[in-house]
Order: structure tokens, then sequence, then C-alpha cells
């Protein structure tokens, strides 16, 4: 327990060095903050913080998901071959988007928990799996000729807010509790925390296991439903390389990859520090290898600052 | 490494098969794709698959999925196996210059098909990528007036078609003083990322956007996305190229302006019939350029299937 206070203070470190991004970018261009811009910036942002949300909890208990970005890509797919016009209601691609995502999940959690053989290889079997799946399904080709209702999920929008800005609100509220407030939450530090501990006091490790894995499938799912109906139409190669991004949203959000320690806000911010970055740059017409370069350094930046916080 | 590890196994697997049911007596061609994942290429590969079978030529197709080191090896095990031909969809302009090289060495006609090495290959069939880059450009010029702000999306930096269709897109801007270079940035082929990058486009220049050149099709598709959702298609024109189905759909739409038309099929059996001349010791043209076509609404129901 002495860990999660502990974490609570190291999270200054993260806001800080958002704040002091925010503000430099304003400065450096006028169009960076403007309710427009945050529009579009939450929009952008939302399919890499599900993706983060969900390995957040994989991570705290002391795992890793390298499958994230393949399994929205075979979800999305799933999805867009039942999302076409007049064909089947709305909520038969949903359910083929996120069940898919959750069977992937359920999948990695049960051959990590059977096998023991470490989370790392698992999903990068599933990984490699999961685009082969992807690609199957579709004949390679991107599927096309969505519905009106499918797309409204990812370019509709309610109030003048975009609906995929109601979802990342609505899924990081859920996830937040769920780790923050819950008996299941405080089994994911301990079981992250030290497994064998956990174990004796009691915890089903492997059922808690094979919930976290679920959980991160499940909200892939979720992301690649959403990423689908953004681009109108499921792409196989759609997510190369996203799990990177998710688990370096995580990281800097303050969750240790030793397990244990972390949380959703970290981990929100973490992902909008990743999306503010990438905007602001391309607001300055950064060149692309530049951008690689000052992204880099600002996560390793952002992450020195975030274990100074925490060491002092 | 243990993803490489794991995939040669496959290849390895999938080449023993292959050489344990030699039955056939027609020719062998070895075939190394690019990228099956892309859906150009795709079709370039189908039509190499049917034109085989026409033939009664065995492939031995795989997917080099983008690394050129991987194109290399599987053209070594190409040459280990004693294929009559080979039909090379190279990765890289320098990096899978090696795999043609070697089977040059070993007295195996090797084609290029689609996109070019520094190394010379004993036929090339392929759409010269730079004249694509012009068409798209020059098609914006004129829609301008010769007057207006535009933006650049490009592929994967360094790879050879987006060299070669920036270098076309710029021969003409060039020509054209009034025409202005806002901005131009990666967006990696990639139809999500094409969307973010022109959302952040519309947030930095707004209204002052007058065209945007998207090097593929799928890129073209995500612009056009943005600019829809933030009011501002009518206003600015989207040109991009490949000519895929759904860029086809969009340009009869409306939506996107203009695509330019790279005749997949074509490059795919033209380049399977190369390699069987080759086979026969038949003369062939070393560069064989199949022409690209520019597609407005004007004549996109002659491509819409």
């Amino acid at each position: 327990m002495k860990k999660i206070s502990l974490d609570h203070i190291g999270q200054y470190g993260i806001a800080i060095a958002f704040v002091l991004i925010c503000v430099l970018l304003s400065i450096l261009h006028p169009a960076f903050l403007t309710l427009s811009n945050l529009r579009v910036i939450l929009t952008q942002v939302s399919i890499n913080a599900l993706l983060a949300f969900g390995v957040t909890f994989v991570i705290i208990t002391g795992g890793i998901d390298l499958s994230l970005g393949s399994v929205l890509a075979v979800a999305g797919i799933a999805a867009a071959i039942f999302a076409h016009p007049d064909s089947y209601p709305l909520v038969v691609p949903l359910a083929a988007g996120i069940g898919t995502g959750v069977l992937f999940g359920a999948f990695n959690g049960f051959v990590i928990t059977k096998s023991k053989v470490p989370p790392f290889i698992v999903t990068l079997g599933t990984m490699t799996i999961a685009r082969g799946l992807a690609l199957i399904f579709s004949n390679g080709r991107p599927v096309s000729n969505l519905s009106d209702a499918f797309n409204f999920i990812g370019g509709g929008t309610i109030w003048g807010i975009p609906f995929p800005i109601v979802i990342l609100v609505f899924t990081f509220i859920v996830c937040a509790l769920l780790l923050g407030k819950t008996t299941w939450g405080r089994y994911m530090y301990a079981v992250g925390g030290n497994e064998l501990a956990a174990r004796a006091s009691g915890i089903n490790v492997n059922k808690v296991k094979m919930m976290v894995y679920t959980l991160c499938g499940g909200l892939a799912g979720i992301a690649g439903v959403l990423l689908t109906s953004r681009i109108t139409t499921g792409q196989p190669n759609a997510g190369m390389g996203f799990e990177l991004d998710a688990i370096a949203a995580a990281i800097i959000g303050g969750t240790s990859t030793s397990g244990g320690t972390g949380n959703m806000v970290g981990t929100l911010l973490g992902a909008l520090l990743i999306g503010v970055i990438s905007n602001g740059l391309d607001l300055m017409n950064v060149s692309s290898y530049y951008q690689l370069v000052i992204k880099g350094l600002i996560i390793v930046g952002a992450v020195v600052l975030d274990s100074m916080s925490k060491n002092r | 490494m243990i993803r490489k590890a794991i995939s040669s196994l496959f290849l390895a697997a999938t080449l023993w098969s292959c050489g344990g049911s030699e039955t056939a007596t027609g020719p062998v061609i070895g075939v190394s794709m690019l990228s099956l994942q892309n859906e150009f290429v795709v079709n370039v590969a189908d039509e190499i698959e049917k034109k085989a079978g026409e033939h009664g030529v065995k492939l031995i197709m795989v997917d080099a999925e983008r690394s050129a080191l991987k194109q290399v090896e599987q053209v070594e095990s190409f040459i280990a196996q004693k294929v009559d031909a080979i039909i090379l969809n190279p990765c890289e302009v320098e990096a899978s210059s090696p795999a043609v090289e070697k089977a040059k060495a070993a007295g195996i006609p090797i084609v290029n098909v689609n996109s070019e090495t520094n190394a010379s290959p004993s036929a090339f069939v392929g759409s010269d990528d730079v004249e694509s880059g012009r068409i798209a450009m020059r098609y914006i010029a004129e829609k301008l007036d010769g007057n207006g702000n535009v933006l650049i999306m490009h592929g994967y930096m360094g790879q050879a078609a987006q060299i070669q269709r920036d270098k076309g897109a710029k021969e003409i801007l060039a020509g054209n003083p009034g025409l202005k270079l806002l901005a131009e940035q990666t967006a990696q082929w990639d139809r999500s990322k094409a969307m973010s990058l022109t959302e952040n486009w519309i947030q930095s220049y707004g209204s002052r956007i007058s065209a945007i050149f998207a090097q593929n099709d799928e890129m073209g598709m995500g612009a056009v996305k943005a600019l829809s959702e933030a009011g501002l298609k009518d206003k600015v024109i989207v040109v991009s190229i490949d000519a895929i189905p759904d860029a086809l759909q969009a340009v009869n739409k409306g939506n996107l302006d203009a695509t330019v038309f790279q005749n997949a099929v074509e490059q795919g059996g033209q380049s399977l019939e190369t390699a069987l001349k080759l086979i026969n010791n038949e003369p062939v043209k070393p560069t064989v350029l199949i022409p690209f076509k520019l597609v407005t609404k004007d004549n996109v129901a002659e491509y819409l299937k």
C-alpha cells in the first residue's frame, strides 16, 4: 500500500512536464492553445489512450502486452465486415469488434497463466497471429463502405464534442475506478508488487492475470472499432507499432515496468503528452526526421523528471 | 530476433514443401514481393499468380514484409533452389540491390516489378513514378490557375516511390512560381496518420490551404475525411496516386478531386511474361514502362468495376 501513495507524489513529475510542454507550445504557435485544437488533440489521443489504459492494468501486474496493435487491427476488420449499410444492426459490428478483442485478450491470459511462458513471448506470438488473421479476414484489402451509424462512433459529435472524446472520458472513469477503488484493483497491485506474497495471502493470481489481459484485449477491441469508424474503413495493416506508443504512455505516466505501481491519471497524462507533442510539431511544420528525435528526447526527459521527483 | 527466426522457419518450411512436391514440368519462378499487406502489391501479386496459372508456371511467392534484408535472403534461397527466373518487387532502391546482383551472378534472369533498384536487373516492368508526381501536381496547378498554397503528404521517407513522386511534384511546383509549398510532412502511407496530420494542418493553416497532394490514395482518403469534417472539402483540392477502389469511389462522389491510375494488372502480367521470355531466351526490352493515367470525375466510370 505504501508504494501506491509514493507513486502519487511521483505523478507530479509528469504533470509538471506536461504543463511545461503545453506552455512552450502555446508560446511557439498561436494555433496551439485554441478550443478547436484541443478537440483535435483529444480526438487523436483517444485511441492510444484506450490502448494505454489496457496495458497499464497489465504492466501493474508485472506483465506486458505486445499484441495490442495487431488485436486492434483484427478487431477493426471484424467490426467492418459486419458494418456495411443495410446489413446488420449497429450492435452486431460493435459486438464483433469488441468481442474479438476480448477473445484475443482471454487467449493471452489463458496461455500465460497455464503455460508460465513469459507474457513478452506469448503476446509477441499473438501479435503475429492477430495480424495474420486481420489479413486473412480482409484478403489483404481495406474493408470499405460502412454504415453511417457505424461511422458516427469515430466521426460524430454530441453537443459539439467529438464522440471519441466521450468514449475516452467514459473509459477513463471506468478504468480509474476499477483500478483505484475496487478490490480487483488492489489485487492487481498486489500481484505485480509481489506475486508470491499475493498468492500466500489467498489472492487467485491466475484469475487476476486472466482478467487484466482480457480487459486489455477488450480495450484494444474498442480502440479498433473507434479507429475503423474514424477512418470509415477497416485496414488490415492498421495499428502497426501502436503497442509501443501505448506502453510509452503508461511508462511516462509513472507505471513501473517491474510491476506494482502506476495509475490511470498518470497514463492519461502520458498519452496526452505524446499527443500534444505530435500535434505541436505538426503545427510548427517540424520535419519528420527531427520529430522522431524530439519525441524521443521529450519522452526520456519526462521519465527522468518523474524519477527525480520520486527520489526526492 | 525471435520474430526473424520464426519467420525464416516459416519460409524454410514453405520452400521445403514447394521443393518436395516437384512434379510439374513447367518452369519455376521465384517471386519476392515488397509487402502482401499493401493493396496495390496484392493486386500485382494476384495477376502474377493468374498469369502463372495460364502459362503452367510453378510459382514460389514470398512476402518480404518491407525488409530488404529478408528480401535478399529470399532471393538467396531461390538461387539455392535453382529456380528458372526470379521476379523481384524491391523493398528498397539500395538495400535490395544485392538480391539483383546475386541472381545475375548465379545466371538466373531477374525481373524487377513496380519499383527499381540501383543494380540493373535483366528487365524492369513498372511505371515511372516521377511521372505520377508530375501528373498529380500538374492537375493541381491547372485547377488553381497556377496560384495557391499547397501541402504535400509524403509516404515512408526514403522509399523509391516517395522520392520519385516527390521529385515529379517538385518539378511542377518549380515551374509554377504562384504555387507556394506551405508545408510537407510524412503520414507513412497510412490513412489514420494522414487524417491526424490533416487535422493538425487545418489548425495551423485553416482556410489558407488551397490543395493537398498525397503521395498515395490511402493518405488522400484520410485528408479528404479530415477536410470534410472541418467543412473545408469544397475549398481544398485533394489529389493522390494509385486509383485503389476506395479512391475511385471517392472521385465518383466528388470527394477526392483526382487520383492517378497505376496499372497493377498490367505490371503483374507483363512481369511474368517478361520472365517467361527470358527463360526461353527470347528478346525482351530492358525497360517495360506502363503509363499512368489521370482519373477525374469525367473518366472515373472507365475504372469503376
